[in-house]
């Protein structure tokens, strides 16, 4: 099902004037029913959101199910959005809530299914770029790797994972702090175990 | 004077001190943390990784997503295709009407009375026109075949646009299918 996953490049086809726009105006528009314009919402989000999605599920179907499931939230609550804020906070608060409630519905998989295992059939072979520091990644409990995915990965900066989470800056600086000091000793323990 | 700290409560402290942090809120704390590090190889390997860390996780690259995902999101969020139902719904009413002209023209005798009445009727209304006669009455079997005639007509224009739009939403889908 996933034999493009690896491509890099995709098609264009969104509007000439939809690509130009910025994202407030492409919901603007997508909110009036402009498809077109949705399309090019989910065109410019949907890597970093499929790639949020994947490490937080480390699973190539789930990562595809619940990105599909972020984008179809996002176009049924495009109304509550209120044009005057920016919209990378809402949405990704969004896309928290939804890969939170994903989470909870989900029934358990084994932890087998890193990057780096070689998929079957038609699939293709996708060997992790930082291997040790995927598999501390999963490692981590979900509401420290929640704030690690949303600042270091999706790029937001720290004010925006607060408001993403309902916390203060404070809080999610700390948060941070100690994700990074668990991911370290992860770390650490796995080269201890390579070396030995 | 300077705090000496043990080796747990710098590692504690390592990530806050990486991101200044530490020096901000603490500066006793931060350069007890630095003092401790040149002193200490164990900790010095730890303040390296804390280092690289946040580099490393923004580096972290994903696979990118299947061409099929937009594709599968538009048609999860589009309306349910119901114009096929109606293409077919259309052909009822056309039906009928399909029929009730077949059988006012059956037969040839249907066909002569047609022709002649509208002939007559044509006579008559020339006739009104140059005021010999008065207007002639039109029988209503054919003010209902007029009618059925007109509504044919309409509906088979509706028809033949649902059906463009149909194809055209064909099209579309077939075409986000190959790009899938």
């Amino acid at each position: 099902m996933h034999a493009q996953a690896a491509a890099d490049s995709l098609p264009m086809t969104g509007t000439p004037e939809s690509r130009s726009l910025a994202a407030g105006q492409l919901v603007q528009q997508a909110t009036g029913g402009d498809l077109d314009a949705f399309e090019e919402l989910v065109r410019r989000f949907q890597r970093r959101v499929y790639g949020f999605a994947y490490q937080h599920l480390r699973d190539f179907d789930e990562a595809y199910d619940l990105t599909q499931e972020i984008f179809v939230k996002l176009f049924r609550n495009l109304a509550r959005y209120d044009a005057t804020r920016p919209f990378e906070p809402w949405f990704w608060k969004l896309a928290a809530n939804t890969t939170i409630n994903y989470r909870r519905r989900r029934v358990p998989t084994p932890t087998d299914q890193s990057a780096d295992h070689a998929l079957t059939g038609t699939e293709v072979v996708l060997p992790a770029h930082d291997p040790a520091l995927v598999d501390a990644l999963a490692q981590l409990d979900p509401a420290y790797r929640l704030p690690v995915l949303l600042h270091y990965y999706a790029d937001l900066p720290l004010e925006q994972v607060a408001q993403t989470l309902n916390l203060t800056v404070p809080a999610i600086k700390s948060r941070l702090h100690r994700a990074r000091a668990m991911l370290r000793n992860t770390l650490a323990e796995s080269e201890e175990t390579g070396l030995r | 004077m300077t705090t000496t700290l043990a080796c747990a409560r710098v590692r504690v402290l390592l990530e806050a001190y990486v991101d200044g942090d530490l020096a901000v809120t603490d500066m006793k704390s931060a350069r007890a943390v630095r003092e401790h590090l040149v002193g200490c190889a164990d900790c010095r390997r730890q303040h390296e990784q804390a280092v690289s860390l946040p580099f490393r996780m923004r580096a972290l690259r994903s696979p990118a997503p299947p061409e099929s995902l937009i594709a599968s999101v538009i048609s999860s969020i589009a309306p349910a295709p119901t114009a096929s139902r109606s293409a077919w719904g259309l052909l009822v009413p056309e039906a009928i009407l399909g029929a009730f002209i077949l059988w006012y023209l059956s037969g040839i005798d249907g066909l002569t009375a047609l022709t002649s009445g509208a002939w007559t009727d044509l006579q008559r209304l020339a006739f009104w026109g140059s005021g010999g006669s008065p207007l002639p009455s039109i029988p209503v079997a054919d003010v209902l075949l007029l009618s059925a005639f007109i509504a044919l007509t309409a509906l088979a224009a509706y028809h033949l646009s649902v059906l463009a739009r149909l194809e055209q939403s064909g099209t579309h889908q077939l075409r986000e299918h190959r790009r899938a």
